[in-house]
């Protein structure tokens, strides 16, 4: 297609219904761009033809099975934005959901009460408590094992299609963190059940989580960037901090297409060194689209 | 409705600039406007589209008959979209979002619409106004203000001078 602008002054020519239309099939990303181009460009993308297309197609059961309060919104915009930024809860305060604001996807992060936890039911190696800063209503603390497991179990239907989704474990370390500085493994599988039995589809991600950074010894200070220490593989990772304060570790990564239907199992163990491991708090597995932080 | 059996009943569409053309009912009726007038007995004679010139209204019935060939098969659909479009420059592409929002043909508008968006993702601000000849009528710290709300759109966008 010829750049030459006189000839495509035509867009000039279109009703603003039309324009919203066409910004609705680009991205909430790109519809922030196209207000700042005019004026009349902004009343188009900010119109709830827009937003509405933006915002997933389940919104409306979303926003009224939520367990969490939604802000009062006047435009679909208003409710897209507040659902990026507060996340609600759903499933009985199971799962927490929120957009992602750069292409409107779902995210979803399940509470550790609802992990399988090796050891998991004695007090003596996991407690659960509630934290003022976690958006559940309790979490998971390692006292102390020698043999960490955790599972996750997520269902492929509740995510957004043709979506390359990575998983996140989402934790803090208490003051006296021990032990944590082995490698974990972390491993995704997508799992169906076919006439009763169960086919396991093991997906390509295994990888080596560095909840505690190894290097680092006992000075725990918390590495923010991936990758990179010595000795290490570029399936190697390691913790960063989110911006509400919870560190987190990437677990693997995987594509969802439309109409998939299985149960997408996140493991992460460290069953090989055997040491004593204590002070983990874990909040939850966040699932959001990959590239985007 | 469109006929069932027996011969297929033609309509005689003119567009702005007076030229007739032939169409099926059957593919014509994807117009919502020409199918009202239809259900309401007006498509008798020649029905006039005031709004559409000659050249679009061509484009459209190609796109007309090509798309009511295809059974229900989204995908075989998908494709004969994106066919049609795929040689179709920027002017063309307008007239037309233009003719479907006149003629009422969603799925026209969509598909042409989603073609335009393509155009425009992840482009810059400046970029946007150079390649639809938008003028920028924001004042220095309006503009400031729009950007401001929407700050982390504009991160890691580097210059307004790219293509």
């Amino acid at each position: 297609m010829a750049d030459e602008n006189s000839e495509n002054s035509r867009f000039n020519l279109l009703p603003e219904g039309c324009i919203a239309n066409i910004i609705s099939f680009t991205s909430p990303k790109d519809a922030c761009t196209a207000a700042a181009v005019s004026v009349g460009l902004k009343s188009a993308a900010e119109s709830d033809t827009v937003w509405e297309r933006f915002l997933p197609p389940d919104y409306v059961e979303i926003v009224s099975g939520s367990s969490s309060p939604v802000a009062a919104y006047s435009t679909k915009k208003e409710l897209f934005f507040s659902l990026c930024d507060s996340p609600l809860l759903v499933d009985g305060g199971k799962l927490s959901l929120r957009l992602d604001k750069s292409t409107g996807k779902k995210c979803y992060m399940l509470c550790s009460r609802q992990f399988q936890i090796a050891w998991g039911d004695n007090l003596m190696y996991w407690t659960w408590s509630s934290l003022p800063d976690s958006r559940f209503a309790e979490v998971a603390e390692l006292q102390s094992v020698f043999w960490l497991g955790m599972r996750a179990i997520f269902q492929a239907e509740l995510l957004s299609p043709n979506t390359n989704y990575a998983a996140y474990l989402v934790f803090k370390l208490m003051e006296d963190h021990e032990g944590l500085d082995c490698p974990s493994k972390a491993s995704i599988k997508f799992v169906r059940e076919k006439n009763g039995s169960v086919i396991e589809k093991v997906d390509k991600t295994i990888s080596n989580v560095y909840i505690v950074p190894r290097v680092m010894g006992r000075r725990r200070r918390i590495r923010r960037t991936r990758g990179g220490l010595p000795g290490t593989t570029p399936n190697d990772r390691v913790s960063r901090v989110r911006s509400d304060g919870w560190l987190e570790i990437e677990l693997g990564d995987f594509f969802i297409c439309e109409g998939d239907k299985f149960d997408i199992q996140i493991d992460v163990s460290e069953t090989k060194h055997l040491n004593w491991k204590r002070g983990l708090i874990i909040e939850g597995i966040e699932l959001r689209p990959k590239e985007v932080s | 409705m469109a006929a069932e059996t027996g011969t297929p009943t033609t309509l005689t569409l003119k567009s702005n600039d007076d030229e007739l053309f032939s169409v099926a009912e059957s593919a014509a009726i994807l117009s919502v406007t020409i199918r009202n007038m239809v259900e309401d007995g007006c498509a008798g004679g020649v029905i006039p589209l005031d709004n559409v010139d000659g050249k679009t209204l061509a484009s459209v019935i190609t796109y007309m008959n090509g798309i009511s060939a295809i059974p229900a098969d989204e995908e075989k659909k998908k494709s004969y979209r994106d066919k049609f479009l795929s040689d179709k420059d920027f002017e063309t592409l307008a007239d037309m979002v233009l003719a479907a929002n006149y003629l009422n043909m969603s799925c026209l508008m969509d598909a042409v619409s989603a073609k335009i968006a393509q155009v425009m993702e992840k482009k810059s601000v400046g970029w946007v106004r150079r390649k639809f000849g938008i003028e920028n009528d924001y004042t220095p710290e309006e503009e400031a203000a729009v950007k401001e709300e929407h700050k982390w759109t504009f991160e890691g966008v580097e210059t307004d001078d790219d293509n």
